[in-house]
């Protein structure tokens, strides 16, 4: 009963900060639509990287065009994702801690993780998870096999695993600003991971590349592993893996963030 | 009933020491000098249900870290803190959902969007049901003058019209108690009295403790029957404001303009000259010869003429100096509290 009436409450807050931030974005319309140049613009670049790439070379780690077009809309899908509902709003964490106006956050009655999360749905995205959903269908047919129901399910499955994952990662990246007084550095890592796995599946990653970006920086099996799983590549000791690894992120991420708001000082004097 | 329960609570923040110039930089890579500074130390306090108690101190003094501790915002670094019955820093949502903050230089409005948008939000997060909500609304809309201002952009409103709204917003699920850092700052004569008309009317009707600080003495004097002097982290007087007034509060600024020019110096009497040209005269005078100097300048025939109270400031670093010395013999119930 008190379960449902929590839940309850935390559906119309979402709504409620849902609608004010498309009141909010239909105030200023560039906020509105330049998620979509800038993101779509990037988004070009990296198929061309492709289209270049597979010009010259016939596989990349044994896969051959269509499972990296699955790839490349597996992670933009992600991506994209996240930046339809929660990038805008995570990225703003470090910045809310120097200037103290994390206390306002922390002085609800309401997790400030979740407000922080869903404060600043962009709308502006949604065309870019679109397009991504096109391009994993493009890819999906280049791919030579079948896709069995059960494959999908499972793709699916994993796909939303890792949109978890992704979500961590950011928010675990911005927890830092908690414990040390600039960041900034760390951020650079995450684009710098992002950048690379964008174009690179997992299965590319060898030694301690492949400890790195499995298990440090799990950028390198976000979109590896949904893709292995509706390909068919998929088996039980990979799934434990990934499993693994969310889960130790999960925790990571819980302890960080409930221990960081604990070691919050907020800004002496304002 | 306490309410507010603080014993022996410090808050001790670390501090990087650098080294002046280049040697000093790079030392600092290897190794780190740091100090302590103690925001709160060793405080002591209660606060009864219903209270409207005042903290007074200058820039630094401890008040907004002891609030920010109460609030749960920050943990303190030894001690015991005890608000409405549980500890703050475990930021309980039930504990969170009995209290409001608003502080002065941090607003909790959206800017691009209405007051109306904002109280939609919190009726939500505080989880307040309809009926509640729009009564309360009504109430604080009428209470507050700002019926015209619901459906207006918060950002083209003026900073006495957005702190009405930021007390309104914090007010709207009735809590117990209500934490006020600083809440005229920056506010004209008009607005600051308007403010501190619905402090008082929130204390006494709804019966909201309300914890204020501020820097400035009509805030505390015409609201705050006890008041806390802190200075350094630590309680200078915790007692009677009024008392406070009358034994720390030794002079009054006096400003005294003419429409004609009138010969330098004042008739007689004591006090310091802080200003003079042949149309104006600023003195600071003990307060028992305000009468003598005014009867004088009246003989000069003045434009106008304003007595301004001394400043906080002053106030908090006579008791500083004095306090020790038992200075104020009707302040044994203060003394005997710190």
């Amino acid at each position: 009963m008190q379960r449902m009436k929590k839940i309850k409450k935390y559906l119309g807050v979402l709504k409620v900060l849902i609608a004010l931030r498309f009141h909010n974005l239909m105030v200023f319309r560039m906020d509105f639509l330049a998620p979509f140049f800038i993101d779509g613009s990037l988004f070009l670049v990296q198929l061309l990287i492709f289209q270049a790439v597979y010009a010259n070379v016939d596989t990349v780690g044994g896969w051959g065009s269509g499972e990296m077009i699955l790839y490349i809309g597996t992670f933009s899908l992600l991506n994209a994702v996240s930046m339809l509902v929660c990038f805008f709003g995570i990225v703003t964490i470090p910045e809310k801690i120097r200037s103290g106006e994390m206390d306002l956050y922390l002085s609800k009655p309401i997790s400030p993780l979740f407000r922080l999360t869903f404060e600043k749905v962009n709308p502006g995205s949604g065309l870019l998870v679109i397009m991504s959903i096109l391009i994993i269908v493009y890819g999906a047919g280049k791919t030579e096999g079948s896709f069995t129901l059960k494959r999908v399910l499972a793709y699916l499955f994993w796909v939303t695993v890792m949109q978890i994952l992704y979500y961590e990662m950011e928010v675990i990246i911005r927890s830092v600003s908690f414990y040390v007084v600039s960041a900034a550095r760390i951020s650079q890592l995450e684009e710098a991971g992002l950048d690379l796995c964008m174009k690179l599946p997992g299965i590319a990653f060898y030694g301690v590349y492949k400890v790195i970006f499995y298990f440090i920086l799990p950028y390198g099996i976000m979109a590896t592993l949904p893709v292995q799983s509706l390909i068919g590549e998929m088996t039980p000791s990979l799934a434990a893996m990934g499993i693994g690894v969310v889960g130790a992120f999960t925790l990571l991420t819980y302890l960080l963030w409930t221990r960081g708001i604990r070691h919050y000082n907020s800004v002496q004097g304002a | 009933m306490k309410i507010i329960e603080v014993e022996n609570v410090s808050k001790i923040y670390r501090r990087y020491k650098k080294k002046e110039g280049i040697r000093g930089s790079i030392a600092g890579l290897v190794k780190r000098e740091y100090e302590e500074k103690a925001a709160v130390r060793n405080m002591n306090l209660e606060v009864s249900e219903g209270e409207f108690l005042g903290l007074i101190g200058p820039n630094g003094a401890g008040k907004t870290t002891l609030i920010k501790m109460l609030t749960g915002i920050i943990a303190p670094t030894s001690g015991r803190l005890e608000v409405m019955g549980y500890y703050p820093n475990d930021l309980k949502n039930a504990f969170k959902q009995q209290y409001a903050v608003v502080m002065g230089q941090k607003s909790q409005l959206f800017f691009e969007l209405t007051a109306n948008d904002t109280l939609r939000l919190f009726q939500k997060i505080y989880d307040i049901p309809e009926k509640e909500y729009q009564e309360n609304k009504a109430y604080f809309t009428e209470l507050f003058g700002v019926k015209e201002l619901m459906d207006v952009q918060v950002r083209t409103l003026s900073l006495g019209e957005r702190m009405k709204l930021e007390l309104m917003v914090a007010l709207l699920h009735n809590p117990r108690i209500l934490f006020l850092d600083e809440p005229t700052i920056g506010l004209d004569a008009i607005a600051s009295r308007q403010i501190r008309r619905f402090l008082k009317e929130v204390n006494t009707d709804r019966g909201t403790t309300i914890l204020l600080t501020s820097h400035y003495m009509e805030d505390i004097k015409t609201l705050c029957s006890r008041c806390v002097v802190v200075n350094h982290g630590s309680k200078l007087y915790d007692g009677d404001t009024a008392e406070l007034f009358d034994c720390y509060q030794k002079s009054k600024k006096l400003t005294v303009t003419f429409t004609h020019p009138v010969a330098p110096g004042w008739p007689g009497g004591q006090g310091v000259l802080l200003e003079e040209s042949p149309f104006k005269k600023v003195l600071l005078l003990p307060r028992e010869e305000i009468g003598k100097a005014l009867t004088a300048f009246m003989q000069l025939e003045p434009s106008d003429i304003i007595i301004e109270e001394e400043e906080i400031g002053a106030v908090v670093e006579r008791v500083y100096q004095e306090g020790s010395e038992d200075i104020c013999r009707n302040t044994q119930k203060s003394q005997e509290r710190i």
